[in-house]
C-alpha cells in the first residue's frame, strides 16, 4: 500500500533532513584538512538490502549518488544494535572503489529488526602502502595501494573494536588523521540513526518502512519519465585517453547505448583490457555499479533538475561489463588512480547520448586538467611545504542556445579552488598568470567553456610538482552537431625560453628555482557550426582576450582589424570555406581523426576479439606489442579492416607457444 | 536636538522591505510602542517613508518635530544589484589576472546540473582592465604603477563606457600603496569617475572575495548615496530633527551621511537587523540558544542565536553574489506566504521555491493571483482574516483563495481543507528540512532553543515548525510585524576593522599582530569618535581569524588584546584551541597555530527605549468571539483573541488565533499560551 503523496514528501524532506544532518556532523568534527577542503566523503541512508534513499547534496561528493552498499553489507552475517561495520578493500564486495575511501555501515533497528542503515565514506589523506598518500598512477597491483581491511566490525555493540582500529592505524602515515577521521564518520552515522528513530516515532515504522520503497520508485519513475522522451536507438561512441600507462600507448573507453522504451543498457565491450597502472574501475560487473551511474545521472538530472537523487534513478539502467577489462579488472590490478579515468568515462557517457539529444545536450566537457601539488622549500624559514595549489579545470561544452560555462563547469562543477594569494603566502610560489586561456574553447554556434590555464615560478632547489590526473595532451574535447573539438591541454616548463620543455603527460617532475611552470587543462566542446556564429560574438570574445585575431579567423571565419569586425572580408571567407564542412555528428580533432584511421572501428573489434581469448595477465602485453606492430606500418600498407590487427596478433602467436591456441582462432 | 515647545519626543526605526514597509515608535514619554505598516513605493523609494511619517502623525500623533532619533534600513542597495540597475563598472585588477570575477572560486551554483552557471559579474570582462604592477605577499611593491598606464586604462574604460572604476590588485590587503596610486592617477585623468578600491573596502586576502566584495560596493554606491540624500532632504522638509541613522549587515547603525561612501555595510541590514531585534527580546526573557524565524511574502529567514549572541559569517549573498564582510548570518529559505503549491507529474505535492511575490501576490489578496500559495491554504483554513491585513493595505478575499486550492485537491484526492492543510504541512516540513541543516551546521539541539517568530507569517507557522523539531518553547514578541525596524531602532552604533597578518603564533608573529592592532584601534576610535560624533564610552572586541597551520580554514576566535601586548602566545593559542573545540568537537594542543586576519568591532551604545517589566496577573483571557478552523485533520473550534488584550499573564489554550495589526498568531490544538511580563506571547505544548 503505497504511502500517501503529501506523506511522501513530507517523509521525504525528513529523510533529507537526515542524510544533511550526517553530513554536516561529519564535516564539522573530521579531523584531516583533506576532508574539510575537497568534500570527498558521503553520507546516506539505505535499506535494509543497501539501496540508498537519501543523500546530501549541499556538502560532499556527487559521484555516489545512490551507491548500493548490498554487496558489503551481505559479507557480516550477524548484526546486533550498536554495531559499525566498515572496509576500504576494492575487491570486496565492490563498494568502495579505490582503498584511501575508507566506507562505514551501521545497522538501525526498530524492535528485532533492522530498518535502515547509515552509511558513508571519507577519502583517508594516506592508508599506506608504496607512496604518501596512497596513489600512483605507476603502481600496478593493488597491494601496493595500502593497507586492505575487508568488511569488519569496527564497534561490536557499541564498543570498539581495537584489533581492526590498531591493524589499521599501524598501516597508516597519519594515524590521528585517520583516527580523527573515521570518530567523526560514527558520529554522522550516529546522528542518522537518531534521525532515522524520530522518523519512526513520527510517522510510524509501517509508513516509514513503505514511504522510503516509495520514494525509490518515486525517483525511478520520475528517471523513466526523462528517458521515454529520448528517441529510442543504439548510439556507439569511443573516447581515448592519452596513455594506459607512463608514455603508454592510447586507452580506450568504448560505449554503446540502447535507448528502448524507458530502459537503458550500457555496453562497455570494446573498451581497453585492464591496464598494468592504477587506473582500473573496480566494478566487480555490478551492472549498476555506481562509478558507472555517475555520467547517466548527470545527463538526467540535467535534463530534469527535479529528479529526485538515490538508487532509484539508476534502475533505469543495466551495464554490460567484460571482465578483465579497464571497466571490469580482476584482482589484483590497481585502482587507486581510477579518479582519472571515471571522469573520462562520464564524459564518454554524455557523448553517447548527445546524438539521442542533440538539442539539449552539450559538447565535451573540459577535462584533462591536473590537480597541481608543488612541494618546495620556504627560503625564509628552511621548513618545507607542502601544498595543494589549485585543480586546473576546464569548462562546460557549447549546447543549443548558449556558450558552455567558462573555466569550470559540467561534471567538474564541484571543484573549488586556491586563491593566488593563499597560494603565494602558503606554497612558496609565485604565480604569475591565473585565468582562462586564451583559443582554449572548441569552436561552434556555441563554443564551449573556457578552460582555466595557471603560470607560477619556484624559488628553491628540490621543488617537486605533482600533476595528477594529467590528460588530453593528445586527444581533444569533441564538439558535437557541426560544434569543433576544444584546445589539447598543456604542461610546459620554462615556456618561451630557449629552456622551454614540454612536459606532455608527465604527473611529476622535479623544478628549481627561478623555474616557471605553465599548465592548462583541455577545452570543452562546441556546439553547431562555428562559422555561423555571430560575428559579434566572436568579436566580443576577441575584446574580451579570449579569442586571438588569428583563431578569429581560422576558426570563426570572422576578420577582426582596427578591433571591430570587417565585414566584407569575414562573408568572403566564410563563403569560401562553408563548402568544406562535414556532416559526421562529432568532431573529435585532428590527432584523433589521424589515430582512428590506423586504429578503425573494425582493427579495434578485431583487437577486442584477440584479446578477449587470452588469459587476462597477457592481454595489457598483448596490445602494447600489437599496437607496437601496427605503428610502422605506411598508409598505403594499412588495411583498416582488422587484418591489420590479426596478422599482428598471430605472429605474437607464433612467438609464443603457450598463446598458440588462441592465435590460430584469430587466423581463422 | 528637541526643539519643539512641548515635551513630545518620539523614536523611529524604518524597515523598507519588498512589500511592506515597517515603522516601529517609541513614545519616550508614555514608554509605549507602537508599530504601523504602509504598503512600499519600489518605484519612488523614500516615498513610503515619509507616507508613514505623515500617517503615525494621523494615528499615532507622532509630530515629525517631535522625532529625535530615527534609524532606517533599506533595500535599495540589494534591489539595485537584483535589478541590475548599478553603475556601469570597469575592474583594473593586477595584469595577468583580469579573469578573477570569471573564474571566481570555480564551483557552480548546482554541481548536479551539468549546465549550472556562475552568475555574470557586475564587471563585465570587457571592462576589465590589467594594470603593470605587482605587491607582494609581505606587502614589499615589486612594481610600482606607472601613472601612464592608469590613463591609457581610463582612457579605454571610459570610451567603453564606464562610470565607475573598482580597482582591486594583488596582495592589496597587504599593503594598499598601488591601489592608491592608481586611485590618484585615475583622479588626475578623470576627476569625476567614482573610484572603489578593494583595500579600503574590506581588505582581507583572497582576491576573488575581496575582488567582488569591492565590485558590489561601487555597482550600488551612487543609487545608495544619491537615496540617502532624497532621505536626508524629505526628513528635513518634513521638520523632523533627527539626524537619520541607517542599519547595517553587521547589526549595527551608522550615521546615513556614512552609507554614502561604505553602502556595502549596509546592504543587507533589514534582515541583520530583525535578527537584532529577536536577540533582544530573547535577552529579556533569558533565552539564551534562539532561533529567529522571520516569515515574509517570498522567504522564511532563520537566524542562530547562541549564547545571547547572534551567529555572523561572511559570504552572505546579494542577488546572486557573495559579499565577504561581516554580516549576522541569516539562511533564507525559499517558503514565504506567497510561495506556490503545485502537483507534479507524479503526482506528489510540491511548495515552493517559486513565488507569487507581491504581484500579483497570493490569490487571497484579490491582485489578480490565481495560483494557490501558502498565504491562500492559511485563508482555505479560516486561520487568516480575523484581523486587518497589513493594516488595511489588503482585503482578504477567501472565496479566490479556494478556488486556487481547489486546483490541487482534485488531483490530489483531498477535500479542500485536506489540501490547503497539506499545502501547510509539506511547506513546515521544507522548513524543518532547512533548519535542521543550520542547526546540525552549528552541532546544535533544537530541544534546547526558543523559536522566536516574527515577519509577517511566521507567528502563523511558528508552532507548526517548533512541533516538527521538537521545540519547547516559541514566543511572538509585542510588534512580531515590525521587528526589523524595532532592532535598528534598538541598535548599537558599530563597525568592524580588519587586517591580514598571516603569522605563526611566535614572537616575531605577536610583534606583528601588535603594531596591526594599534593601528586597527586608532582607526576604528577616529571612526567613532570623528566620523559617528560618537562621545559615549567605547566598546572594542578583539578577535582573530585563527587555524591550525596546514588548514585551509580559519575560525573566528575573540581574544583578548593585553595578550598580543604582553606576549602571551600560549593565552592566544589556548583561546583558539577552546574554540576550535567548541566548533568541531576536537582541538591538536600539540599543533602550531597561526593567525590570518585581526578583527576589530568598535560599538557604542545608541540611546535606547527603556522597557520595563509589567507585572503579571495570571487570570484566563476571555476570547473575542470564536472561528470555525480546519486543523490537525478536523474541523475546531478556535477562539479569536485580540493581542490587545492579552495583557502579562492572561492565558489560554489552543486551538485559538490571535489578531493584531500587523499580523496573526496560530496556536494549534495542545498548545498552551500565555502573555509575560515583557507582553511576549509564550506557546508551548500543553504539558
Amino acid at each position: 500500500m503505497p504511502v500517501d503523496p503529501v506523506t511522501l514528501e513530507i517523509l521525504k524532506n525528513h529523510t533529507r533532513a537526515a542524510a544533511e544532518s550526517m553530513a554536516f556532523t561529519l564535516y564539522r568534527t573530521a579531523h584531516s584538512t583533506f576532508v574539510k577542503e575537497t568534500e570527498d566523503f558521503t553520507t546516506g541512508l539505505t535499506t535494509p538490502a543497501g539501496e540508498t534513499f537519501a543523500t546530501p547534496t549541499e556538502l560532499g561528493a556527487t559521484w555516489f549518488v545512490g551507491l548500493n552498499y548490498g554487496r558489503v553489507i551481505e559479507m557480516i552475517d550477524d548484526y546486533r544494535p550498536g554495531d559499525i561495520a566498515l572496509t576500504n578493500d576494492p575487491y570486496s564486495g565492490f563498494v568502495c572503489t579505490h582503498t584511501p575511501d575508507m566506507h562505514i555501515w551501521k545497522p538501525i533497528f526498530h524492535e528485532d529488526e533492522i530498518v535502515a542503515f547509515s552509511v558513508g565514506h571519507v577519502h583517508n589523506t594516506d592508508v599506506g602502502g608504496a607512496v604518501p598518500a596512497s596513489l600512483s598512477r605507476t603502481l600496478s597491483e593493488i597491494h601496493q595501494e595500502g593497507i586492505r581491511i575487508p568488511p569488519a566490525k569496527i564497534l561490536v555493540e557499541g564498543e570498539l573494536n581495537r584489533q581492526v582500529l590498531d591493524l589499521f592505524l599501524t598501516n597508516v602515515r597519519a594515524p590521528d588523521q585517520n583516527w580523527g577521521d573515521l570518530k567523526a564518520q560514527i558520529a554522522a552515522c550516529n546522528t542518522g540513526e537518531r534521525k532515522v528513530r524520530e522518523m519512526i516515532e513520527r510517522f510510524g515504522v509501517d509508513v516509514f518502512r513503505e514511504g522510503v520503497a516509495d520514494l525509490l520508485d518515486y525517483a525511478e519513475a520520475q528517471a523513466r519519465a526523462i528517458v521515454r522522451n529520448l528517441p529510442d536507438g543504439t548510439y556507439p561512441f569511443a573516447d581515448y585517453m592519452d596513455e594506459d600507462s607512463v608514455d603508454g600507448w592510447p586507452c580506450r573507453l568504448a560505449l554503446t547505448l540502447v535507448i528502448d522504451g524507458d530502459e537503458l543498457v550500457f555496453d562497455f565491450t570494446g573498451s581497453d583490457p585492464q591496464l598494468e597502472s592504477s587506473l582500473n574501475m573496480p566494478t566487480g560487473g555490478d551492472e549498476r555499479h555506481t562509478l558507472l551511474m555517475v555520467g547517466m545521472t548527470y545527463v538526467l538530472y540535467s535534463l530534469d533538475p527535479s529528479l529526485y537523487l538515490n538508487s532509484g534513478v539508476g534502475r533505469v539502467c543495466r551495464c554490460i561489463l567484460p571482465s578483465g577489462t579497464i571497466v571490469n579488472p580482476v584482482f589484483p590490478a590497481a585502482v587507486g588512480m581510477r579518479t582519472l579515468s571515471c571522469s573520462r568515462l562520464q564524459g564518454l557517457i554524455l557523448g553517447a547520448f548527445a546524438p539521442a539529444a542533440p538539442e539539449r545536450l552539450a559538447g565535451s566537457p573540459g577535462s584533462g586538467g591536473p590537480i597541481m601539488n608543488v612541494n618546495t622549500t620556504d627560503n625564509r624559514t628552511g621548513r618545507r611545504i607542502m601544498a595543494a595549489i589549485n585543480p586546473m579545470t576546464g569548462g562546460a561544452g557549447g549546447r543549443a542556445g548558449e556558450d558552455g560555462q567558462d573555466g569550470s563547469g559540467a561534471n567538474q562543477g564541484f571543484l573549488k579552488n586556491t586563491p593566488v594569494e593563499i597560494n603565494e603566502a602558503e606554497a612558496g610560489i609565485k604565480v604569475l598568470r591565473y585565468g582562462l586561456s586564451p583559443d582554449s574553447a572548441g569552436p561552434g554556434l556555441h563554443r564551449g567553456g573556457m578552460a582555466t590555464e595557471m603560470r607560477f615560478q619556484a624559488f628553491s632547489p628540490n621543488t617537486r610538482v605533482t600533476a595528477r590526473n594529467r590528460d588530453r595532451t593528445r586527444f581533444t574535447g569533441w564538439g558535437i552537431a557541426g560544434g569543433r573539438a576544444g584546445a589539447s591541454s598543456r604542461f610546459i616548463k620554462n615556456p618561451g625560453t630557449n629552456r622551454e620543455v614540454d612536459l606532455g603527460n608527465t604527473d611529476i617532475l622535479t623544478i628549481g628555482p627561478g623555474d616557471v611552470i605553465h599548465v592548462t587543462c583541455g577545452g570543452a566542446g562546441g556546439w553547431g557550426d562555428p562559422l555561423e556564429r555571430d560575428p559579434d560574438a566572436v568579436l566580443l570574445d576577441w575584446r574580451r582576450g579570449w579569442v586571438t585575431t588569428g583563431h578569429a579567423r581560422d576558426a570563426y571565419g570572422v576578420v577582426i582589424a582596427q578591433g571591430a569586425v570587417d565585414g566584407p572580408a569575414t562573408r568572403a571567407l566564410r563563403a569560401a570555406r562553408a563548402n568544406g564542412t562535414d556532416n559526421r555528428f562529432y568532431d573529435v580533432g585532428d590527432e584523433c581523426r589521424a589515430f582512428e584511421a590506423v586504429w578503425t572501428d573494425a582493427n579495434y573489434a578485431a583487437l577486442t576479439e584477440c584479446l578477449a581469448r587470452l588469459p587476462v595477465h597477457w592481454r595489457f602485453y598483448a596490445k602494447h606489442r600489437i599496437f607496437a606492430a601496427l605503428e610502422p606500418l605506411s598508409p598505403d600498407d594499412r588495411r583498416g579492416d582488422g587484418s591489420d590487427v590479426r596478422q599482428a596478433f598471430a605472429a605474437l602467436c607464433a612467438e609464443f607457444p603457450e598463446l598458440s591456441d588462441a592465435g590460430g582462432a584469430a587466423a581463422a | 536636538m528637541n526643539t519643539n515647545e512641548s515635551n513630545a519626543s518620539h523614536r523611529i526605526g524604518v524597515d523598507v522591505g519588498g512589500t511592506f514597509t515597517d515603522f516601529c515608535v517609541f513614545d519616550e514619554v508614555t514608554g509605549e510602542m507602537r508599530s504601523l505598516k504602509t504598503l512600499s513605493t519600489p518605484a519612488t523609494p523614500g516615498a513610503e517613508v515619509m507616507n508613514g511619517i505623515a500617517e503615525l502623525e494621523r494615528r499615532h500623533g507622532a509630530r515629525p518635530g517631535s522625532i529625535d532619533y530615527f534609524t532606517h534600513g533599506t533595500t535599495v542597495g540589494v534591489n539595485t544589484v537584483i535589478q541590475r540597475r548599478g553603475a556601469a563598472l570597469a575592474l583594473f585588477t593586477t595584469r595577468g589576472f583580469e579573469d578573477v570575477l570569471e573564474v571566481a572560486r570555480l564551483k557552480v551554483p548546482d554541481p548536479y546540473d551539468l549546465f549550472s552557471r556562475r552568475p555574470a559579474p557586475l564587471a563585465p570582462r570587457e571592462r576589465v582592465y590589467g594594470i603593470g604592477e605587482r605587491t607582494l605577499k609581505d606587502g614589499g611593491i615589486e612594481t610600482p604603477v606607472k601613472p601612464q598606464d592608469v590613463h591609457a586604462a581610463v582612457a579605454r574604460a571610459r570610451a567603453d563606457g564606464a562610470d565607475t572604476i573598482v580597482v582591486a590588485l594583488l596582495h592589496a590587503y597587504a599593503n594598499p600603496a598601488n591601489e592608491r596610486a592608481v586611485r590618484d592617477a585615475i583622479r588626475a585623468a578623470a576627476p569625476a569617475m567614482a573610484v572603489t578600491l578593494s583595500s579600503d573596502v574590506w581588505p582581507v586576502i583572497r582576491e576573488y572575495e575581496r575582488t567582488v566584495t569591492a565590485t558590489v560596493a561601487g555597482y550600488v554606491q551612487r543609487r545608495v548615496a544619491e537615496y540617502i540624500g532624497a532621505l536626508q532632504g524629505a526628513l528635513g522638509d518634513a521638520g523632523v530633527p533627527a539626524e537619520p541613522m541607517i542599519t547595517k549587515s553587521n547589526g549595527g547603525i551608522m550615521a546615513a551621511e556614512l552609507g554614502k561612501t561604505d553602502p556595502i555595510a549596509m546592504l543587507l541590514s533589514g534582515t541583520a537587523s530583525g535578527v537584532i531585534g529577536a536577540a533582544d527580546i530573547a535577552g529579556r526573557i533569558g533565552a539564551a540558544d534562539v532561533l529567529s524565524f522571520d516569515v515574509g511574502g517570498t522567504s522564511a529567514d532563520v537566524a542562530v542565536i547562541q549564547g545571547g549572541k547572534p551567529a555572523f559569517g561572511t559570504g552572505e549573498t546579494v542577488g546572486e553574489f557573495p559579499i565577504h564582510v561581516p554580516t549576522v548570518s541569516v539562511t533564507s529559505i525559499g517558503a514565504g506566504g506567497g510561495s506556490i503549491a503545485r502537483v507534479d507529474d507524479f503526482g506528489v505535492l510540491k511548495v515552493g521555491p517559486e513565488s507569487a511575490g507581491s504581484n500579483p501576490g497570493p490569490a487571497c489578496y484579490g491582485q489578480g493571483g490565481t495560483v494557490a500559495t501558502i498565504t491562500d491554504a492559511f485563508a482555505v483554513l479560516n486561520l487568516l482574516g480575523a484581523g486587518e491585513l497589513g493594516y488595511g493595505a489588503v482585503a482578504l478575499d477567501r472565496p479566490a483563495a479556494e478556488r486556487a486550492v481547489a486546483t490541487l485537491a482534485e488531483p490530489l484526492g483531498l477535500s479542500l481543507p485536506e489540501t490547503a492543510e497539506s499545502i501547510i504541512r509539506v511547506a513546515v516540513s521544507g522548513m524543518y528540512l532547512e533548519v535542521s541543516k543550520l542547526l546540525s551546521r552549528h552541532g546544535a539541539d533544537p530541544r534546547t532553543f526558543t523559536l522566536l517568530a516574527f515577519g509577517g507569517a511566521g507567528p502563523m507557522t511558528a508552532c507548526l515548525l517548533a512541533r516538527e523539531l521538537g521545540i519547547r518553547r516559541t514566543v511572538v514578541p509585542p510588534t512580531p510585524g515590525v521587528l526589523s525596524a524595532y532592532g535598528g531602532l534598538i541598535a548599537d552604533i558599530r563597525n568592524d576593522f580588519i587586517r591580514t597578518a598571516f603569522v605563526d603564533l611566535d614572537a616575531k608573529g605577536l610583534g606583528v599582530l601588535d603594531a596591526h592592532a594599534r593601528e586597527l584601534e586608532t582607526r576604528a576610535l577616529e571612526w567613532l569618535r570623528d566620523e559617528q560624533g560618537f562621545g559615549g564610552e567605547a566598546r572594542l572586541v578583539w578577535s582573530a581569524d585563527m587555524r591550525y597551520r596546514g588548514q585551509s580554514y580559519e575560525i573566528e576566535t575573540v581574544i583578548d588584546r593585553s595578550d598580543i601586548a604582553a606576549g602571551r602566545s600560549g593565552a592566544l593559542a589556548e583561546a583558539f584551541h577552546a574554540t576550535h573545540e567548541r566548533v568541531y568537537d576536537h582541538a591538536d594542543r600539540e599543533a602550531p597555530v597561526q593567525v590570518v586576519n585581526l578583527r576589530l568591532v568598535v560599538s557604542g551604545s545608541a540611546p535606547k527605549p527603556v522597557f520595563r517589566e509589567q507585572p503579571v496577573v495570571p487570570e484566563a483571557a476571555a476570547p473575542r468571539g470564536g472561528a470555525t478552523i480546519f486543523l490537525d485533520g478536523a474541523e475546531r473550534e478556535a477562539a479569536l483573541h485580540d493581542r490587545g488584550d492579552l495583557r502579562p499573564g492572561r492565558h489560554f489554550a489552543g486551538p485559538a488565533i490571535i489578531a493584531q495589526d500587523d499580523c496573526t498568531t496560530v496556536v494549534p490544538p495542545g498548545f498552551a499560551a500565555r502573555t509575560d511580563g515583557w507582553g511576549n506571547l509564550v506557546l508551548e505544548p500543553e504539558a
